[in-house]
């Protein structure tokens, strides 16, 4: 054995070997989303995709908000825990294996409100993977040693991102924690600490029989063929009873989101966040944020456009043209105070409501101006739109759509995404159309509608010099963005 | 009798040459969106002490302005195009690349030929992008897996060009000049040392009437002879930067591979695979299909490790990375010491059968969207001056076993003096010659 191993250089041709009958597209491609509805309420969606691989998956009605009634963490459990032994597979290792025989990888990722179970593979095991995925959702087994080794992973995890000396995930969690407080997508994303010894498989069973339910499911493939898919999904996810028995009444929590507003203040030493020799400076980082809306409203398109036209990123930061250098972060905040080592806008959306922030990182010392700097861009919002800075945010919003649409893992995220919300999928040319139809006068409207409710603040640091939040709040309702002037008798 | 013959579901590489030795390579998947680039067959390998950071400083160059188009010019027409311009140096290789709607392509690649063919190279602009390479290099230095990997390098390549870094030394980046630049550019930026690759909604024969248009007179081939490749000697020796103020150890170890395209490359892949990769938040259960992972998960020994396999053109490091706390390092360097010598001796046929399947899935599936594939042309035209069928890769995978793994592993792991890099607190890694007693065994 070990004879056959070939002596030739990749750069030579290997002999033997059968010659490639290659595709060729005809055209550009072409989008199309099918979506069928199963008897029991399981929706199964799929598009189509030129390629070798498929990447099929489960997404689920599920995740951090819709655990108010429950332990917080349950989701985050879910997620480390998924692909684990189940019924039929003793372990997270034969499940592994079954999939490498038909080059497959698998993954689950949970966020606030959706919790998805995805495989790439081979598109000729399809329907192994469609089996394997309803015995990972459904029937997963759950054993003490599998909730043990999650326990620890969680606590890793946790350990982690405290660590790390890039606070975003941190200051997003607070953020929403300011904006929606005590409810739906402000309940915490990641289990808290004193959580993590609590919650075990009874835990899990009583929320996993409200929301695993098929009418909460969908079964997303990209690079398949529709009615193969609903076929699969006919076998393998009709009739099953889980794991946790059978679909009795169920108790869903169906509440809106309510957005409060409101500060959510962290004291840390930042002076020595670095892991190595060389120092990283000692920054205090803000986030402030605003309502916007949610994605199934019209207004969503001049927010995500607004959203590209804030741009921004960080004052040191790799890639050349392309990466936003003309949007408003870059041109009034990080172009001119350039000791400002961050601004970058985020827009978070949901089913029933969304965050505009904007995330600002600099010296302690320098933290008030900081926040009148982004509250006056706040302001700017609802100003005067330039023709020109319009139509570049529009153009680069439509690219990032479609450059992102390339790869297989994010269509099929978007197909099981917006099938799950609305039973059905916005193509990305009618995406863009709808991008290229946002006016001047479009920004400025949801712009001073945002601008009337209360802000959401996060705060990280040093926060010595932080205003107070009714001094933002004055900023924000303010004409120019001015923090109100302190008398500072004390100090 | 007719040849056998495989079906596939992707689209063909069409690779054309043209006369200055320039090498177009393209590949259509009908998307609204596409990728293309120069790949440039030169880096920081071709530098000397005193040039050292030249090819990186060139990089940062090339998007501040041409005689056609200034520096502002440039970022608005890019940015106003919804597209993205990017550049990297790597030891070997310089790239420039766009990703950008489809329709745009005959503006891309306008804009790449008049950035590496026409650059000012103004005396202001050097000046000051000099402050923004000291600063690059300042980040550089927090990512420690970087630093770890430059003093590999700095080890196991001591005295040679790939033991210098990608950046040069603080004297480089305050010295280069305007002629450094120049000298660069016309000694290296030649026809046949470059590619221009390009993926995703684009048709050949446009790209390959665009890179007439645009390089054909130019770039030209015989404008003195492309220099040789400097030998770079590998010498098994270590670095150790004690530091007891920092939480965690970070180490790599590597012994001496070999070049992108020798035959046993593709074996040293499916062990790299074996050995894997593994971080502590995974839990128990991700990667089970690495011995290691189990092993340094079940004795909490690290954080996290990952194996690697970086290759140049006729020289590699195989080894791995690992980021453990201070009272594990002795321990886990013991236990995968021991893994490499079961990789020579015991690995069994089911290990290696699952490892060339998670080669081929990892290798296969990293080819979706227009960048990486578009990555995986260029690479693949400079490394083998072909792209490799699917069919092949796979042929070459499927002929390892583990007889293969034990005898390929053995001969460049068995009694070889290993490179070390080690970062941290390091008081307990075995001195030098334990390790390298580790790395001999009796052999049946």
């Amino acid at each position: 054995s070990g004879a056959t191993y070939p002596n030739i250089p990749l750069s030579s041709p290997l002999p033997g070997v059968p010659k490639p009958i290659f595709a060729t597209v005809d055209g550009q491609e072409k989008f199309e989303t099918k979506v069928t509805t199963l008897d029991n309420g399981l929706r199964v969606a799929s598009q189509n995709k030129f390629g070798q691989f498929c990447t099929v998956g489960i997404l689920i009605n599920s995740g951090s908000r819709y655990e108010a009634k429950y332990l917080s963490g349950i989701a985050h459990f879910l997620e480390k825990l998924a692909f684990s032994s189940t019924a039929r597979f003793d372990s997270k290792d034969e499940i592994l294996l079954t999939l490498e025989k038909h080059g497959g990888i698998c993954d689950c990722q949970t966020s606030r409100d959706t919790t998805m179970y995805a495989v790439s593979a081979d598109s000729k095991g399809l329907d192994t993977v469609v089996d394997l995925l309803a015995d990972v959702v459904l029937h997963p087994r759950l054993t003490d040693e599998e909730i043990e080794m999650t326990r620890m992973a969680v606590q890793f995890e946790l350990e982690d991102l405290n660590m790390r000396p890039d606070p975003e995930p941190l200051l997003t969690e607070m953020i929403h924690e300011a904006a929606f407080r005590e409810n739906t997508v402000g309940l915490h994303r990641f289990c808290p600490v004193e959580n993590i010894a609590k919650i075990d498989r009874e835990v899990l069973h009583s929320y996993l029989k409200n929301y695993y339910t098929p009418d909460r499911m969908v079964l997303a493939g990209v690079g398949v063929e529709h009615e193969h898919l609903v076929e699969c999904a006919r076998k393998y996810l009709v009739g099953a009873e889980p794991a946790w028995g059978a679909p009795g009444t169920v108790d869903v929590d169906r509440s809106v989101a309510q957005y409060t507003g409101g500060i959510i203040k962290v004291e840390r030493d930042m002076s020595n966040v670095s892991l190595g020799p060389t120092p990283i400076p000692e920054l205090t980082h803000i986030m402030v944020g605003l309502e916007s809306c949610s994605f199934l409203e019209d207004d969503f398109i001049p927010f995500a456009v607004l959203n590209m036209m804030m741009g921004g990123g960080g004052s040191f930061s790799a890639g050349g043209p392309g990466k936003g250098m003309f949007s408003r972060l870059y041109l009034n905040v990080l172009n001119r105070h350039h000791w400002m080592y961050n601004a970058t806008s985020y827009h978070h959306s949901y089913e029933d409501t969304g965050l505009l922030c904007i995330h600002a990182s600099a010296d302690p010392r320098q933290v008030r101006e900081m926040v009148e700097i982004i509250t006056k861009e706040f302001i700017l919002m609802g100003r005067t739109v330039d023709l020109v800075e319009l139509e570049r945010a529009k153009t680069q919003l439509m690219s990032m759509l479609m450059m992102n649409l390339e790869s297989r893992p994010v269509i099929f995220e978007d197909v099981g995404r917006q099938v799950l919300a609305t039973h059905s999928r916005k193509l990305p040319h009618e995406l863009c159309t709808l991008i290229r139809n946002v006016k001047p006068e479009d920004i400025k409207r949801v712009a001073s509608k945002m601008l009337r409710g209360k802000p959401a603040v996060a705060a990280l640091g040093d926060l010595t010099d932080l205003p107070t939040y009714e001094h933002i709040q004055a900023a924000l309702s303010s004409r120019n963005g001015h923090l109100p002037r302190s008398y500072r008798l004390f100090r | 009798q007719a040849a056998p013959q495989v079906v596939l579901n992707v689209p063909e590489t069409q690779v054309t040459c043209l006369e200055n030795g320039l090498r177009v390579a393209s590949e259509n998947s009908g998307l609204s969106t596409c990728t293309v680039g120069l790949w440039i067959d030169a880096g920081s390998r071709y530098e000397n002490e005193k040039n050292n950071g030249t090819a990186h400083f060139l990089e940062h160059m090339a998007f501040k302005g041409t005689k056609k188009r200034s520096q502002l010019d440039l970022e608005l027409e890019i940015e106003n195009m919804g597209a993205h311009l990017n550049a990297y140096t790597s030891r070997e290789q310089t790239v420039y690349y766009a990703k950008a709607f489809s329709r745009d392509l005959p503006r891309a690649v306008e804009i790449l030929a008049d950035i590496i063919q026409n650059s000012t190279l103004g005396e202001a602009e050097i000046e000051r992008e000099r402050g923004v390479i000291l600063r690059e290099m300042q980040e550089v230095e927090t990512n420690l897996q970087e630093v770890v990997f430059d003093y590999l390098h700095a080890t196991a390549y001591q005295n040679t060009a790939l033991g210098r870094t990608i950046l040069g030394p603080t004297e480089n980046i305050k010295s280069i000049n305007r002629k450094d630049l120049v000298d660069y550019i016309t000694t290296h930026y030649k026809g046949p040392r470059i590619v221009l690759a390009a993926a995703g909604g684009v048709c050949h024969n446009e790209l390959l009437e665009l890179a007439k248009f645009h390089f054909g007179d130019s770039l030209c081939s015989h404008k003195g002879a492309i220099p040789a490749l400097p030998p770079c000697k590998f010498t098994g020796s270590e670095i150790r930067v004690r530091d007891d103020k920092m939480p965690l150890a970070h180490l790599a170890i590597a012994v001496e591979a070999v070049g992108w395209a020798h035959p046993d490359t593709i074996c040293l892949m499916v062990a790299n695979t074996l050995i894997g990769n593994w971080d502590r938040s995974f839990g128990g259960g991700m990667n089970l299909s690495s011995k290691l992972a189990q092993l340094t998960c079940h004795g909490n020994l690290c954080h996290s490790f990952q194996s690697f396999n970086t290759s140049y053109t006729d020289t590699g490091l195989w080894g791995l990375y690992m980021v453990c706390e201070q009272a594990t390092v002795a321990d886990m360097l013991h236990v995968v010491q021991n893994e490499w010598k079961r990789l020579c001796t015991d690995v069994t046929e089911s290990e290696v059968a699952r490892a060339k399947n998670l080669l081929k899935t990892n290798m296969l599936l990293q080819l979706d969207g227009s960048t990486p594939i578009c990555e995986d042309i260029g690479r693949q035209m400079l490394c083998y001056n072909r792209r490799i069928p699917i069919p092949e890769l796979e042929a070459r995978i499927d002929a390892v076993d583990a007889e293969t793994v034990r005898r390929v592993c053995t001969k460049y792991i068995h009694d070889k003096s290993p490179a070390i890099a080690a970062l941290g607190p390091i008081e307990r890694l075995p001195d030098f010659n334990q390790i390298c007693s580790n790395m001999r065994w009796i052999r049946d």
